[in-house]
């Protein structure tokens, strides 16, 4: 750019051909501040509109996930791992449950998994909903927003009525689930994917062929596959640079096998391609919900072993082994063998991954989250250094960093 | 980690891994020697037979409480490879007195944020990091808290806390503000 | 037969048994536990032998002080000298015998076991004391998780039935494991509890018209594996879990127990005897037991300044200022007198003899304490106070006379003595005539744990803290040092007596360089012969237990759940 330069006219400039003085600027984006998901605090040196260095300060939103975890038992873990990735609890909380699981070698019922599945693709849903609305909100498009969160809302009515609350679910238990599905539930669940449906058609319709939001997303926030590779990309950001690599059809998992669905690709790795990649998958979860739900077994939905698993209030109440059983679990909590295991989910940001370090004890001794905003968000500054400040806004949205997964 | 990655590396540098072994899920872990991280992890991305180009994630583990504390940091590293469809999982002993690793941002731009985190909670350093700070503490924050030493209950407020007895700050906070 | 025949020649003797096999450990057995070799002395049972290699086998009815009863039949194993398998209590090992502990047959036993242990038991998890150390529940997790079979009702017997003044019975959670019978008859020597009827019916009681009325009634507590027999004074309080444990020594009497202070918060729930096989076994009495109330009670929190009326609250660092400048204005006169209780720590006294001798120049110090009791046949001691040896050692290598205690009371009551130092409230006369006494002096300057009309006539208080609230270490009748764990910091304003002495030197412009109680051993105790062999930081146990068989999972910093820091207590009238 001009170095800076003496204002006033030279003899024979007129005004409006003098040279305007530049010089960088310092501009803080957030913490608090709408566009910042989940606060971020964006420190931007911008050379008038481009972008030189973009520093992100995360830590507003850390809570000490992992030194309270090692204080409770692994069941209390359960309520802390809703509270990561916030808008997609039931993934949280089924891939702890899954690491846990493998880390004591259990194999959890078919009903079970296939309920796992159901719900970890609905909320997986809603997850890309939120997103797409947000990109939508921010770049002007209210009312894209507001029909995604319509629709978001279903799924969170018919996750309420499965777990009993909207947001932070808690759902699940080592060995299965704590509860089975609603009466009715699973004809809701259809009613309400074909309104969501149809309220995806109308979010795409609106932005998809749309001249500004084309203009700004299409070449903004542009990422080669080996960067992404490099700094860790997972999920919809990478297979929007191209890289087929979704951990469902990787390393399946549950009943992720016995399931028809496609893993959509992107070709530049840009804001657009991180856009058509989430509406697409929606489309596909759509497809996967279905099919589990045709394809469900009847069946216990948790084990029956009472050292992994309480016993049924009757038994507790009734009997002194239900009751002894019921207040060793609770109190000092399932004795986990003493190991590690390494083992990860496809959650809807990427591959979400735990590693889980078990002493012998009730209590974790270790459960580190391979959450996979966090990798992206470090790679935000590649993605925009060189770009105009717009074009932040919308890779902050796309890339969907959810700040309680990031923070931990 | 893959057992093949494992026996190329073992292969190509016979030096590198201290130990290996299997957990309780069945994957195999290498144990490799702090001197050799460097070419080890360079090998694992650049080895056209192993690919291990995805950098998943780096974390460590205080080994204070378990039945043999010593050395006392175990610190993890996880890759991925596409090409082979395999996670790689190693893991660098490091001892209390010097606690210090070199620092594999160099070779993956991925490592940069974890080693932070790993700075920041563990108080291990990393030679050779671009800019090792705090990642999600503020820079006035004293002390690594995951660390198995650092109470549950010590609370480093920036601002003073007013001192009422009857709130209840969570479990492990002191009744005295 | 004809006499013309032979006598057949004899048949030859039947081959005799196989000879003993040599010793592989001349004078020891040597076997093999689970395919892990392990040399023991002859004798030794098979619990004890397995645990040396880690093998825990599961016993409720064993205990290693009492006799074998073998009738829980919990801990049989498969042995490789029978086809049925042995209790493992009973069974000496033999040379080259086979142990082995977890096989399919053992664990369907020890399944079964429990399943008929659990067949009449009540479903008393939620109002059972014992629920958190309870034998039952630990092994049933880890060796029974199946759930009942039983189709009708459970036997019903006495619940709640008060045995004694420590002791209520609940006869339906009792096992018959018999251990409360035999400690009565063979430890504490007063068999007043046995077993009536048989089969279903059998229970455990008292004589008829009798009491378990035994100063050792509360071991039976201690060793019942279940929630039979529990103390009336803990019953109800806490929640074995919410406990935490520290190691310490009881200060009722001069034999000094060791035991665990039960502790939660800043207040102190019961004493549990340790295991100490130079002093008390695995055992303690009762009336030990009860004195951990004196931590909680009435305890003198906040210095006073001020006799009677004139009372009125000041901070620590004025009230050492009055009592030192008051105190050091007689120092080195005949009518300033220095009082020291027995059973304080040895930390106490000797920073307390430190300014006894070196700052207020007094001859002599008196012996104050608790007043003397009857001993009885196996712990309790007449002289009920902790560290009457420590303090006549003490006394010994710093060069000071120890005097009567009724010296003094004579000495102020005739007006020989003006002011008195005392460290420690305990008065071994009686209470209300030497408060009448002491109110004649000029300056009373008392430092005491607990408040108490003593404390009404002094002119300084300076609240102490109590021996859980520090480090220390007391010595026994026997000469034994022991050491003390801290189990909270000191509650209130009070401070360890120790610095509350270093508070007057500073008042006074002295320096000591007294940061905590091992800075006060450092410095003083090598002028002590006795004590300056006993080391201080390597003799201390750790400072938290355990507990339990599976210990309740601490948190990362050592607390249980729902662990409350220091706060309000949560059950209010201790």
């Amino acid at each position: 750019m001009a170095e800076p330069v003496d204002a006033a006219p030279q003899a024979g400039e007129s005004e409006l051909e003098a040279h305007l003085e530049t010089k960088r600027m310092i501009v803080n984006l957030g913490p608090s501040h709408p566009a910042m998901h989940g606060t971020v605090r964006m420190r931007v040196e911008l050379e008038g509109e481009t972008i030189v260095r973009a520093d992100p300060e995360i830590g507003f939103l850390h809570r000490g996930f992992q030194k309270s975890c090692e204080n409770v038992t692994w069941t209390q873990c359960l309520p802390y791992t809703d509270r990561l990735n916030y808008v997609s609890a039931l993934m949280n909380n089924f891939g702890f449950l899954n690491a846990v699981e493998k880390l004591i070698g259990l194999e959890i019922p078919e009903r079970a998994k296939f309920i796992r599945v159901i719900g970890s693709e609905l909320h997986r849903m809603a997850d890309h909903l939120t997103c797409v609305g947000a990109v939508a909100l921010e770049l002007g498009g209210f009312s894209a927003f507001l029909y995604a969160i319509e629709a978001r809302e279903l799924l969170v009515d018919r996750v309420t009525e499965l777990t009993g609350a909207r947001l932070t679910t808690t759902f699940g238990r080592v060995g299965g689930l704590n509860r089975d599905l609603p009466d009715g539930w699973v004809d809701k669940v259809l009613k309400s994917l074909d309104k969501i449906a149809l309220l995806r058609d109308e979010v795409d319709a609106l932005l998809t062929k749309n001249r500004i939001f084309v203009d700004r997303m299409k070449g903004t926030g542009v990422i080669a596959a080996e960067d992404a590779l490099d700094y860790g990309f997972t999920g919809p950001c990478l297979r929007a640079c191209g890289v087929n690599y979704d951990v469902r059809k990787a390393h399946p998992y549950w009943i992720y096998p016995a399931l028809d669905f496609d893993v959509p690709l992107g070709r530049n790795g840009d804001n657009f391609d991180r856009y058509i990649v989430r509406i697409e998958e929606l489309k596909q979860c759509d497809r996967m919900v279905r099919q589990a739900l045709s394809l469900l077994p009847p069946g216990p939905v948790i084990l029956d072993d009472w050292r992994i698993v309480l016993p049924p209030k009757p038994e507790v109440y009734g009997t002194i082994e239900g009751v002894m059983a019921h207040f060793k679990l609770i109190m000092e909590g399932i004795q986990v063998p003493a190991g590690e295991v390494y083992d990860c989910t496809e959650a809807a940001n990427g591959e979400l991954g735990w590693y889980l370090v078990s002493d012998g004890g009730g209590r974790p001794y270790k459960v580190h989250v391979r959450s996979p905003g966090f990798a992206i968000l470090a790679g935000v500054p590649r993605m925009i250094e060189g770009r105009m400040l717009a074009d932040l806004i919308p890779t902050f949205d796309t890339i969907n960093m959810i700040g309680g997964e990031v923070e931990q | 980690m893959s057992v093949f990655a494992l026996d190329r590396i073992a292969q190509k540098f016979p030096d590198a891994l201290a130990h290996r072994y299997t957990d309780r899920g069945g994957g195999a872990w290498g144990v490799v020697k702090p001197g050799a991280l460097r070419e080890v992890m360079s090998q694992l991305k650049n080895d056209p037979e192993l690919e291990f180009k995805l950098f998943l994630s780096a974390d460590a583990v205080d080994r204070l409480q378990l039945p043999d504390p010593a050395p006392r940091f175990e610190v993890v590293y996880l890759l991925r490879s596409l090409k082979r469809g395999e996670v790689a999982q190693l893991k660098v002993r490091v001892p209390e007195e010097a606690p210090e690793l070199p620092s594999v941002t160099p070779i993956f731009q991925g490592a940069n944020w974890w080693e932070r985190f790993i700075w920041d909670f563990y108080g291990i350093r990393f030679a050779g990091h671009p800019d090792l700070r705090r990642i999600l503490l503020y820079e006035e924050f004293k002390g690594h808290p995951l660390r198995k030493d650092y109470r549950l209950r010590d609370r480093q407020p920036l601002v003073p806390e007013r001192p009422l007895r009857d709130i209840f700050r969570g479990p492990g906070t002191s009744g005295a503000a | 037969m004809s006499e013309k025949e032979q006598p057949k020649p004899a048949a030859a003797p039947p081959p005799g048994p196989p000879p003993k096999p040599q010793p592989k450990n001349p004078g020891f057995v040597t076997a093999t536990v689970d395919g892990r070799e392990v040399v023991v002395k002859p004798g030794t049972n098979m619990i004890e032998a397995a645990k040396t290699v880690g093998s825990e086998i599961p016993y409720y009815c064993y205990h290693p002080r009492l006799t074998i009863a073998a009738n829980c039949r919990m801990c049989l194993v498969e042995v490789s000298n029978a086809p049925k398998l042995q209790p493992a209590c009973q069974t000496p090992l033999s040379e080259g015998l086979v142990v082995k502990t977890a096989t399919a047959r053992v664990k369907e036993q020890q399944r079964a076991v429990m399943e008929f242990l659990l067949l009449n038991h009540p479903v008393d998890c939620s109002i059972c004391d014992q629920a958190g150390e309870c034998k039952l529940q630990d092994y049933y997790m880890r060796y029974d998780h199946k759930p009942s079979r039983l189709e009708g009702s459970k036997i019903l017997k006495s619940k709640r039935k008060v045995l004694g003044p420590q002791v209520v019975l609940d006869q339906e959670r009792c096992i018959l494991c018999t251990r409360c019978v035999r400690f009565m008859q063979e430890v504490a020597k007063e068999p007043q509890l046995g077993l009536f009827g048989r089969g279903s019916n059998e229970r455990i009681d008292t004589f008829p018209g009798a009491a378990l009325d035994s100063n050792y009634s509360g071991n039976t507590v201690d060793i019942c594996p279940v929630g039979a027999l529990l103390n009336r004074d803990f019953r109800f309080r806490a929640r074995a879990w919410f406990l935490s444990s520290a190691p310490s020594v009881c200060t009722g009497c001069s034999r000094n127990c060791s035991t665990f202070v039960d502790f939660y918060g800043q207040d102190v729930y019961r004493y549990r005897p340790r295991e100490n096989e130079a002093i008390n076994k695995s055992w303690m009495c009762d009336h030990g037991r009860l004195t951990y109330k004196e931590l909680n009670r009435d305890r003198a929190l906040q210095p006073l300044a001020g006799r009677g009326p004139d009372a009125r609250d000041v901070a620590k660092a004025e009230a050492a200022k009055v009592a030192a400048t008051k105190l050091s204005a007689l120092a080195g006169t005949p009518g300033l007198a220095v009082a020291i209780s027995p059973n304080c720590t040895n930390e106490n006294i000797m920073a307390a003899m430190s300014f006894a001798k070196d700052v207020l120049k007094v001859p002599h110090v008196h012996v104050s304490g608790r007043p003397t009791g009857a001993a009885d046949h196996l712990l309790l001691t007449a002289d009920r106070n902790a560290n009457r040896k420590g303090l006549e050692w003490i006394a010994a290598g710093f060069g000071l006379q120890v005097k009567p205690f009724d010296e003094l009371s004579r000495g102020i009551d005739g007006g020989a003595v003006k002011a008195l130092w005392a460290v420690g409230g305990d008065v071994p006369e009686d209470l209300g005539a030497f408060t009448q006494i002491a109110s004649r002096l000029e300056l009373f300057v008392l430092q005491a744990q607990n408040e108490s009309r003593l404390g009404a006539v002094a002119d300084v208080l300076l609240p102490a803290s109590s021996h859980v609230e520090d480090e220390g270490s007391v010595a026994n009748q026997d000469g034994i040092v022991q050491r003390l764990r801290q189990a909270f910091p000191p509650k209130g304003e009070s401070q360890p007596h120790w610095k509350w002495v270093s508070d007057l030197h500073a008042a006074l412009g002295i320096t000591t360089t007294w940061a905590s109680a091992r800075e006060v051993w450092r410095a003083l105790s090598n002028r002590v012969p006795e004590l300056a062999s006993f080391e201080w930081d390597t003799k201390a146990p750790p400072a938290r237990e355990a507990r339990g068989l599976k210990p309740i999972p601490a948190a990362a910093d050592g607390r249980p759940p729902g662990y409350r820091e220091y706060g309000a207590p949560r059950v209010r009238g201790i």
